[in-house]
């Protein structure tokens, strides 16, 4: 059979095997739909905290006011001691405790330092952080308002005053994902991920459902130089099938949702889908290695079902790959969504050039070589066991 | 099929079977328990770390002062941030932090020492990446508390310098200082945090979708539905012998998996042990019984395996370990309510890191408990319901 014969096929397999069009086609539109929905607030606001106030004075009130007026905490809850607040974190009411000790203003008026304390819920890190931050903020700016107030008082100069509380003002400049979205930061990602997922199991689905293809029989045991060009056709056909069918798929996933859902696109479109090439490739080579390993379909769906989440992690996105064991490092760039997730969301997100991700690019090209390479291995011995099989 | 002529229909016959079944089937043995412990060891494996110390950040000193080495050397110590390297132009950072050679860089202004000490107040800058979440929160964080506290110091020595004591210019630079406990995970573990909500997460993906193909296995052929039923002498016998060599394997999936987090990995069970097995036996019968109804339902076994996934593999993201649901949209919120893993990790996280109160902990557990019910209740009307449809078609 020809590259061409073979593309035809099996781009008609694709749509005619109903289980590889329910996971290429509308697992493909259902995750698109599905997987972002937790994520689409984007931010975190408002976490529930209740406020302890032992001192009840006006200053006390203003704190807890301030606070309550940060978008990132709310005060729900006004209680009078930290025993019947503690109860309410565990009942999961509120997520952090405020604690304003008696002579809160005394000591403040007074001059001394007067320490306040927040009880945060460490169970759940993103509410953490935002208590943490919030009520860090809203405290320094208290402080910093109470200390001007006061060298003023004592005759000093307003910008003298500003310069003596503040010295070296510190200013932290997020040069991408500037609010710090979570739909921002883990929908590009993930979306390369679900593209894997599904194009591998699809692959896996094509390479093991009974195919209407028969090996071509021949009477002799054909020549070594036949087999190998028909195996590297047949590989090369079928990638190039995969390539056509996904390429609307991967348009959609890197560049049609990103928009939809509000994503900031900081590379262009060429570049993108430039660097989608190989990851494409390499993944549909990686299905048929794949296909071959697992040998039957319902093998294929349920060792991938779960295999998401750790390879999500692998990818060193979510958690850095500096703190990974080498050993799991080496095996993460063995995937391509190792190296695509960081490349993709390079260019689309960052907005780096081919040539600022050229070694990610140039690992997907050997992923998908080295992978295409095994394929066609698997192919020969298949056709000469075929070969060997059929009766002389 | 091996006969079992001697032993009575009932409860035990069906469940030997099962193991036998699960003995000649590599696949399915494989699935209930190389694919999950493989998994699971593949996560503890990234994030055994538990904290990501040391990120390398990079400096560009445009002052060179005794005082711009010393905020250098602040942040350099914080366990967060590792100042690695130093640049010479801003877009040199930059580039290092797209091709994630660093994870920040922090800028010290031209003058820096001179300008802070006659109170020009010049500004001292950090640039990080935020689309790399935690990276950049944990970056930002070091330099975050070194730099202030550089500058409190320089605070309190403009003070005594001009003849305040020490403690009281102390007091002044820092009105209201905040202690922050953290609850229940003080170090900020991402074991304890992250590790030991996925481990679960896995499984309820890899129980659904195994439980779809083995009941699938049964109901596929009216045959094999019908020699299930007569072997089990009855419809819960049949059911409950049929669950409960998966729901013992699993248990001892978790059950590895928790032994590796309490043991090896310092996760502290402060709770109730006999809740968190109690929830957790919950649990696996939960999923179990959402994979037996999805094959009961859906025809063939490919079918069902498939709704399966979909439902269970993009769960982690609506049970609020990584995005709280507190911030989740009503759909996603709702949707994370029907998933017996977003109740199971809130009793996991009680008894374990919390430690919560017993008159507290009761909520995920009767939810988990209301599941078992319901579930069973409709897979028991759904068999019902087979079975007479079956025995119309076949009497004329």
């Amino acid at each position: 059979m020809t590259m061409l014969a073979v593309f035809r096929s099996e781009i008609g397999r694709v749509f005619s095997l109903r289980p590889v069009v329910s996971v290429v086609v509308v697992a493909a539109a259902v995750y698109a739909l599905f997987y972002p929905q937790p994520y689409l607030n984007e931010a975190l606001r408002k976490v529930p905290i209740a406020v302890v106030d032992q001192d009840r004075t006006q200053t006390s009130r203003e704190l807890a006011r301030l606070m309550d007026a940060t978008p990132d905490v709310a005060v729900a809850q006004v209680l009078p001691d930290v025993p019947t607040a503690q109860r309410e974190v565990y009942a999961r009411s509120i997520f952090g405790i405020l604690l304003i000790p008696q002579h809160f203003e005394r000591d403040l008026l007074h001059g001394r330092s007067s320490p306040i304390a927040l009880y945060a819920d460490a169970s759940y890190f993103l509410m953490y952080n935002r208590m943490n931050g919030a009520v860090t903020a809203v405290a320094r700016t208290l402080g910093v308002n109470f200390e001007i107030t006061r060298l003023v008082g004592l005759g000093v100069d307003l910008p003298v005053a500003t310069a003596a509380t503040d010295p070296m003002p510190f200013v932290a400049v997020p040069l991408f994902n500037p609010q710090g979205g979570y739909a921002t930061y883990i929908l590009p990602a993930a979306f390369v991920l679900i593209l894997q997922q599904t194009l591998l199991i699809g692959v896996g689905l094509l390479g093991t459902l009974p195919s209407g293809e028969a090996i071509p029989s021949r009477r002799f045991r054909s020549r070594f130089g036949d087999t190998l060009y028909e195996s590297i056709a047949t590989v090369a056909g079928k990638l190039l099938a995969y390539l056509v069918v996904e390429a609307l798929i991967v348009t959609t996933y890197l560049i049609g949702l990103p928009y939809l859902y509000g994503i900031p696109r900081l590379g262009s479109v060429t570049t993108i889908l430039a660097f989608a090439l190989p990851f494409t490739l390499a993944v549909g080579a990686l299905g048929l290695v794949v296909a071959a390993i697992l040998r039957k379909p319902l093998a294929v769906q349920l060792v991938f079902a779960a295999i998401g989440l750790p390879f999500f992690f692998l990818a060193g996105f979510a958690w850095p790959a500096e703190a990974m064991p080498l050993a799991v490092q080496w095996l993460a760039r063995l995937l391509p969504s190792t190296l695509a997730i960081d490349g993709l969301v390079d260019v689309a997100q960052l907005g780096a050039s081919l040539s600022d991700v050229r070694n990610e690019f140039a690992g997907l090209w050997l992923l998908a070589a080295g992978y295409a390479a095994i394929a066609v291995v698997v192919e020969i011995s298949r056709r000469r066991r075929a070969a060997v099989s059929m009766p002389a | 099929m091996q006969r079992r002529e001697h032993q009575p229909p009932g409860f035990s016959l069906v469940f030997w079977r099962e193991l036998a079944w699960l003995r000649r089937r590599p696949l399915l043995l494989a699935l209930t328990a190389v694919v999950p412990l493989g998994l699971m060891l593949l996560l503890t494996a990234i994030l055994s770390a538990g904290l990501a110390t040391r990120l390398p950040i990079a400096v560009l000193d445009l002052d060179g002062s005794e005082f711009s080495r010393a905020v250098i050397r602040a942040v350099d110590a914080t366990p967060d941030d590792a100042a690695v390297l130093h640049v010479a132009e801003l877009s040199e950072g930059r580039h290092l932090i797209v091709s994630r050679k660093i994870r920040g860089l922090l800028m010290l202004p031209r003058n820096l020492e001179r300008d802070v000490f006659a109170g020009r107040r010049p500004e001292v800058v950090f640039f990080y990446n935020t689309q790399t979440f935690t990276v950049g929160n944990l970056v930002l964080r070091g330099a975050n508390a070194a730099i202030p506290s550089v500058a409190a110091g320089i605070r309190i020595s403009l003070r005594t310098e001009e003849g305040q004591p020490v403690e009281e210019a102390k007091a002044a630079v820092t009105p209201i200082p905040l202690q922050t406990h953290a609850l229940f995970n003080s170090t900020l573990n991402y074991v304890h945090f992250l590790l030991a909500a996925l481990l679960p997460a896995v499984l309820q993906t890899v129980v659904v979708t195994t439980m779809a193909y083995a009941v699938g296995l049964d109901v596929e052929t009216r045959h094999r539905f019908a020699v299930l039923r007569r072997l089990g002498g009855g419809l819960l016998p049949a059911m409950f012998g049929k669950m409960l060599p998966y729901t013992i394997l699993f248990l001892s999936m978790l059950g590895i998996a928790d032994a590796v987090l309490f043991k090896l990995l310092e996760l502290p069970l402060r709770g109730e042990p006999s809740l968190l097995v109690f929830a957790g036996v919950l649990f696996v019968l939960a999923c179990q019984f959402i994979g037996a109804l999805l094959a009961l339902l859906l025809r063939p076994v490919a079918v069902a395996v498939s709704v399966a996934t979909l439902l269970t593999a993009p769960a982690f993201g609506f049970m609020g370990i990584g995005f709280p649901r507190l911030g989740m949209n009503a759909f996603a919120y709702g949707y994370g309510e029907i998933l017996p893993g977003t109740w199971y990790l809130m009793a996991r996280i009680d008894q374990t890191i919390r430690g919560t109160p017993i008159d507290l902990s009761w909520k995920p557990i009767l939810v988990l408990i209301g599941f078992v019910v319901v579930l069973v209740g409709i897979s028991a009307a759904r068999v019902l319901q087979m079975r007479s449809s079956s025995e119309l078609e076949r009497s004329p």
